[in-house]
Parts: structure tokens; sequence; C-alpha cells
């Protein structure tokens, strides 16, 4: 748990109840997310998101 | 309503609107993989902005969200002006227009602490990484622990890479 110091010169002071969750979050899909470009991530964000939406729809109509 | 993300960027970038994303589309943007349904932007409270602010986004036909219809709210300079922060759902979307964010005060606060990222073949300014983790552990919101834990395991593989 060693204290962050980021490039813009603001200090993380770590937090335990972060750290705990920290061990949670799959890193192999982060690292994943990093190879595309910012506009690549909205795309797939905007994409998800609509095929939510229709999931959603859909789903009401049948009820 | 989910945000159209980018056609937001193109409204207000190409009406010169002075902004900082934040919020959780500024998390994915750094890669995070969390959704989010709203644009979340910290605006110039300048009087020139706010003009193009009112004017950019009036075709959208902004309405206070969760509000009951036929409040008389009226989205024109003089509002933005008596107002600070909106919670707005239009017809791009829902979109947060934050005066100050908390933990992280106005767009002349923020605009040192952000970056020039290429969307739809414009410039929009992002917040960075580490800004982000202060403002979302500033919110003191327990709903945001998760999120927290994956912005700085983000900046961890960042910075490793």
């Amino acid at each position: 748990m060693d204290r962050q110091r980021t490039t813009d010169d603001i200090v993380l002071e770590p937090d335990p109840v972060i750290e705990a969750y920290k061990k949670d979050v799959d890193r192999t899909l982060l690292r994943e997310n990093l190879k595309l470009t910012p506009q690549q991530r909205l795309e797939k964000l905007v994409a998800f998101m609509r095929a939510l939406e229709q999931l959603r729809g859909a789903a009401s109509k049948r009820r | 309503m989910t945000a159209d993300i980018l056609a937001f960027v193109r409204v207000l970038a190409d009406a010169g609107v002075e902004y900082v994303v934040v919020g959780g589309v500024a998390a994915n943007i750094h890669g995070a993989l969390r959704t989010t349904v709203d644009l979340d932007i910290a605006y110039s409270r300048s009087s020139a902005n706010i003009t193009r602010l009112a004017k950019a986004l009036a075709p959208y036909e902004p309405y206070l969200r969760g509000a009951p219809p036929g409040l008389p709210f009226r989205w024109d300079e003089a509002t933005i002006q008596r107002g600070l922060n909106f919670t707005l759902t239009m017809t791009l979307g829902d979109l947060d227009l934050l005066g100050e964010v908390t933990g992280g005060g106005r767009y002349e606060d923020l605009i040192g602490r952000a970056e020039p990222i290429e969307i739809e073949g414009r410039r929009c300014w992002v917040v960075t990484l580490p800004t982000l983790i202060v403002l979302k552990r500033a919110a003191g919101r327990s709903k945001d622990h998760e999120a927290i834990a994956e912005l700085e395991a983000l900046l961890e593989e960042r910075d490793r890479r």
C-alpha cells in the first residue's frame, strides 16, 4: 500500500477501503482497454449503452 | 436517457464552448470499463461562454431532469446565469452541467488539471486520471468505492506501460 505520486503532482494517500476493492478489479480488461484510443473507448461505451437500451426496451415490451 | 456523448462533443466543440469533461465519461476516456448514462462537464461561467452554451444546446430542448413536465423552465443565458449546476435531459441525452465540482472547484481550477484529447476530430479537454480520482474521493459516496478502485488500478497499469 504505497503512497502513489502521480505525473501531475497529486499525491494519492492509500485508502484501505479502496485497496480492498482494488483486489477485485479485473486488470486484464483494463489492459485491453488501454490499447484502444480514447475515441475507440467512447465508441465502445456508446455502442454498449445503445445495445443495453434496446434490450431493456425489448424486455419491457414483453412484460 | 443515455447520452449521445459523441454528438455532445461535436456540438460543444463546434460552438466553441469552454468546458472540461469530468465524471464517468472522463473515466471511460482514460480506460475505465464502468458504464455511464450521462455526460458531466464543468463549464466556464464567463458571460461569453454562457452565451455560447445557451445557444449551442437550445436546439436539443434542455429540461430539468426528473422535474414534472410543464414547469416554467426556460433554457437561456439568464437561467444559466442565475443557476450554477444543472442536471438536464435533452434530445441528445442526459447532461450534467457543473459550474462547480465538489473537490475540484470551477472550470478555471480544473482546466489546469485537464489534458487535451482528440474526439470526433475535435480537441476535447478531459480531467487527468489522478484529478478524476481526487474528485471521486472528494465526493465521498460509498457507491464510488468500486469506481475509485478501478481508476487507481488503471493509473497503476498506465504507469507500468
